[in-house]
């Protein structure tokens, strides 16, 4: 665990929190304090059933994480000065600082999700050093804008089977690859990034139907016996 | 299902687009006449056969065109509009051109 973790816990105002925070309190969760968000840290009922049920099919929520993006047509120009390889290929994510990941949507736009464990400052120092002189190229403020989650787990591909045209099965769907398509009827950027030699994908949509994604993905999950994982599970899952 | 294929994403189901139109050249709005400028806004040629069509993918807002036989609902050919439309559609006030 980084020294960005606290070992504070409980959500405050001063913190960032989960726009569906209270699902996640029905659920159980209990929060702890990583930088400036409060994320939901566990679900009570032991590290071992978390971490038996996310390596089968889990749900984290990361949404109080660090994250930013960028639009337009000089991007690369700018991240380039800003000393950041992102490969040309869209569609593909990009590992990057200390843990983040620089996930290219299009040649036009990039999204930068920091370390889960919230231990790389890239997305702060980024949004500090934008100005809106960088030609065509503007801020998108990832973190108010989209939700994320993260589905872990071997059954992975079966549950979205039932939500998502997209075939995300790992023989057809390679690490690192990106969708950008319709889940659940909601637009949604999927990104696989497996956890050591756990299958995981972010899910990243419109913040405001964070509620609705969140219950749908939990139904679907029902029958795979899916449910809800703190960030320390998916943590221990890295290593 | 219906599949179209996405240049930017690849094959996608058809209900994550919506068709918005013919592909037609805009003309010059400081130059041409009312006539012609009312004629690319409000008329449409609605041609029987092979057309080209604005199309988008809806979960990334991304734009091409879609050549299509709207006969037969076949679907001949997908490509990024900069195929067509090279540079930037700028506009000016007359007195501003540059001369």
């Amino acid at each position: 665990m980084s020294d960005a973790t606290q070992a504070a816990s409980g959500a405050t105002a001063t913190l960032r929190r989960a726009f569906h925070y209270r699902d996640l309190e029905k659920a159980g969760a209990t929060f702890k304090t990583v930088t400036d968000a409060s994320v939901a840290w566990s679900y009570g009922d032991g590290q071992k059933a978390e971490t038996a049920a996310a390596s089968t099919l889990g749900i984290a929520d990361l949404s109080p994480l660090p994250r930013t993006g960028y639009k337009g047509r000089d991007i690369a120009k700018w991240l380039t000065k800003q000393k950041l390889k992102v490969g040309d290929a869209s569609n593909q994510a990009y590992p990057c600082g200390k843990g983040s990941l620089a996930a290219k949507l299009a040649p036009g736009e990039v999204v930068i999700l920091g370390a889960i464990d919230g231990s790389d400052p890239l997305p702060e120092k980024l949004d500090a050093a934008w100005t809106d002189k960088n030609g065509l190229c503007f801020a998108v403020p990832r973190r108010d804008a989209s939700f994320w989650f993260m589905i872990t787990g071997t059954r992975t591909s079966d549950m979205f089977a039932k939500i998502c045209g997209v075939d995300l099965r790992p023989k057809s769907f390679a690490n690192h690859a990106i969708a950008q398509t319709s889940v659940a009827r909601s637009n949604a950027i999927i990104i696989r990034d497996d956890l050591g030699k756990v299958p995981a994908f972010h899910i990243l949509s419109d913040s405001a139907s964070a509620s609705y994604m969140w219950m749908c993905l939990l139904d679907a999950m029902q029958e795979f016996g899916g449910r809800p994982v703190g960030l320390q599970t998916v943590l221990s899952l890295c290593k | 299902m219906k599949i179209l294929n996405c240049p930017l994403n690849g094959p996608r189901n058809i209900s994550e687009f919506i068709c918005a139109g013919e592909v037609e050249v805009e003309p010059d709005p400081n130059r041409c006449s009312n006539a012609e400028w009312a004629e690319y806004i409000f008329l449409h040629d609605n041609d029987a056969g092979v057309v080209q069509e604005w199309w988008c993918h809806v979960p990334t807002a991304y734009w091409f065109i879609v050549e299509r036989n709207n006969l037969t609902d076949e679907i001949l050919r997908t490509f990024p509009s900069t195929e067509i439309f090279t540079k930037r559609q700028e506009y000016s006030r007359p007195d501003q051109e540059a001369s």
